[in-house]
């Protein structure tokens, strides 16, 4: 039984996991960055210990000062939130090895999905349709302009090693692969640690759905109703929902039969996405993200389910117990991210003071924040500040409720993308239901009288 | 912002007073000293700004461990620069690197920082005597945890 949990994140993830535990009767230990002495994680967990100087890379990625703190302040398991540690298999595997419960699947099965080339290949074995590209890495240019000439173009090069679109290079003609080809595989080293790059067909106008899974040690796996994370910016999900607006039944069904043999194969444990590409009626699968995402609480509000709850109990060793009602979307849910960007600006990443913080309240509205007027948006991290999720009985009810809730959300002191997702929700093909990932690329975002409209550029 | 106050001889070293102050704004210590030869360069935080008062939050726990500001005195805080288990001596039994009242050059050893069962030999950064011990043996040190105060010497 877990007793104490080191958080080993940041921001609102943070959070959502030291209020987990808080319900749950389980002491919470936050780490934090001297750049973040003045966050609600730091405040709100029962212990908190310094671990470092701001930079990621000395602070929220340093495993043995994280594994020093669990240590310190007898922490019994980590939960890695998402980012960071969270798909580092030598992380969980050292956790694993000195006795501390990592909240999450074992190392190996990490390793195996992390590296997104060969998760290709389990899902190949398990009988699961991936997007057709190269078996394995790619070891130079070269091997990139073979399935090139097999496939066809355009191609995107993918980090092995990666995920959200770092490391990730989309190649119309063999002309460009050389170029692309080291790009992406430096900006994946640089990220990731791990230079390896895979190549898939680059399918244009997709949608993006991906499946929730829960798994404990005893045999029990549940498949949440699907998200749509298609509205996105350069890879970067922004507007995420549940479940996908017009999807058919027998690919709805197609892609949970999917998922469900993929974590069969793997000996899963804890919450996982398997994530799908969906284009022309046929679904492919991309990647599985072996940790929580940034946009769960989507299908907590369809569900019912703390799926951050669940985990804590399933690696506690605890049976899953999850009604079969909660297995079908009750409503409609969707999840917009505040980031401190300027969407007038190119998404320029914004820090600064705080000034006023004022978010949205009443009924089907949930915002996930470490926001507080005052509180410093560092530049040192993501630009996450919040997310709203706004639930109702079905996606028009949502959408009312989440251009309401959007219109009450104050933060001053930064541009934030508060008034792109207004914008979106005024779009008429996104009120239609079933955009493509290139939603956002086929439109300009003009400002009309203070307000942002986005405009489809001429084809 | 902090104010810099410059003694110098010949050229502005610019370049290390903006870095200085990047690194006091960072650290949150009141102030930076740093000497090579004749110049000596100084970065101050103002009162005001270490004070900044903590604006109205809903129901924010006020921090509960004010920030250190020893260097007020003109004392050297020597930190923690890793997460661990914090040693007076070499090993169990034996005695303790220092004691308060040494006087220590730069480069000697002060204390052991234990992260992951490798021994951190924490050392001096100036030469001075050791006025506190703030750290208790045996016990758990955060990264940037100030373990002894000096009085530099004067030069």
């Amino acid at each position: 039984m877990i007793s104490k949990v080191l958080v080993a994140n940041r921001g609102e993830i943070a959070l959502r996991v030291i209020r987990a535990c808080r319900e749950l009767g389980i002491r919470s230990v936050a780490v934090y960055s001297t750049a973040d002495r003045d966050s609600l994680h730091h405040e709100l967990a029962d212990e908190s210990v310094c671990i470092g100087p701001p930079p990621a890379a000395s602070s929220y990625l340093n495993v043995p000062a994280i594994i020093s703190a669990a240590e310190l302040t007898g922490a019994d398991a980590v939960h890695p939130g998402y980012g960071f540690l969270a798909e580092n298999a030598r992380f969980a595997e050292i956790c694993e090895r000195v006795g501390l419960t990592f909240v999450g699947p074992k190392s190996s099965t990490i390793a195996r999905m992390g590296d997104k080339a060969e998760a290709r290949e389990t899902a190949v074995e398990a009988g699961v349709t991936v997007t057709p590209g190269s078996e394995g890495t790619c070891e130079s240019a070269r091997e990139v302009k073979r399935v090139g000439a097999e496939v066809g173009y355009p191609l995107v090069i993918k980090a092995s090693a990666g995920g959200g679109g770092k490391g990730m290079r989309v190649v119309e003609a063999e002309s460009e692969v050389e170029g692309a080809y080291l790009e992406a595989s430096r900006e994946a080293g640089a990220n990731f640690g791990d230079g390896s790059v895979y190549v898939e067909k680059y399918l244009e106008r997709l949608r993006h759905v991906e499946m929730q899974v829960l798994t404990d040690r005893h045999g029990t796996a549940v498949t949440f109703p699907e998200r749509d994370c298609s509205i996105q910016r350069r890879y970067q999900k922004l507007i995420e929902e549940s479940p996908a607006p017009g999807l058919p039944e027998d690919v709805r069904e197609g892609m949970m039969d999917a998922s469900e043999r993929l974590v069969g194969s793997l000996d899963y444990e804890g919450a996982g996405t398997v994530e799908f590409v969906y284009a022309d009626g046929e679904f492919y699968f991309i990647e599985m993200n072996t940790r929580l995402q940034v946009e769960h609480p989507v299908t907590e509000m369809i569900s019912g389910v703390d799926i951050v709850a669940e985990q804590l109990a399933v690696a506690s060793g605890g049976r899953l117990e999850i009604p079969s009602e909660a297995l079908s979307p009750n409503g409609h849910a969707i999840e917009f991210r505040i980031n401190a960007e300027d969407p007038n600006r190119n998404f320029l990443p914004q820090a600064g003071l705080v000034e006023v913080y004022n978010p949205p309240g009443g009924p089907g509205v949930r915002v996930d924040s470490h926001l507080y007027a005052g509180y410093r948006v560092s530049s040192h991290y993501d630009s996450l500040l919040a997310k709203l999720i706004v639930h109702s009985r079905d996606r028009e009810g949502a959408i009312r409720r989440g251009l309401r809730a959007l219109d009450e959300f104050a933060v001053s002191g930064m541009e934030t993308t508060l008034p792109l997702h207004l914008a979106v929700l005024e779009d008429e093909e996104f009120l239609r239901g079933g955009v493509t990932t290139s939603f956002l690329a086929e439109r300009n975002l003009e400002s009309e009288g203070g307000l942002l409209r986005l405009n489809r550029v001429p084809a | 912002m902090p104010e810099t106050e410059e003694n110098l001889k010949g050229q502005l070293p610019l370049e290390e007073v903006e870095r200085l102050v990047e690194l006091l704004q960072e650290s949150g210590v009141g102030e930076i000293r740093v000497r090579q030869g004749e110049t000596e360069i100084s970065v101050k935080a103002r009162p005001e700004a270490l004070a900044a008062p903590r604006p109205a939050t809903y129901g924010v726990p006020e921090m509960v461990e004010p920030e250190p500001t020893p260097e007020m005195d003109g004392l050297h805080a020597v930190r923690s620069p890793v997460v661990g288990t914090f040693y007076r001596a070499p090993a169990p039994g034996e005695d303790s690197y220092v004691e308060v009242g040494d006087v220590v050059s730069a480069g000697q050893t002060l204390c052991i920082v234990e992260a992951m069962k490798l021994m951190n030999e924490i050392v001096a950064d100036v030469s001075g005597e050791i006025v506190e011990v703030l750290a208790e043996n045996a016990g758990g040190v955060e990264y940037d945890q100030p373990l002894f105060y000096l009085r530099p010497d004067e030069q």
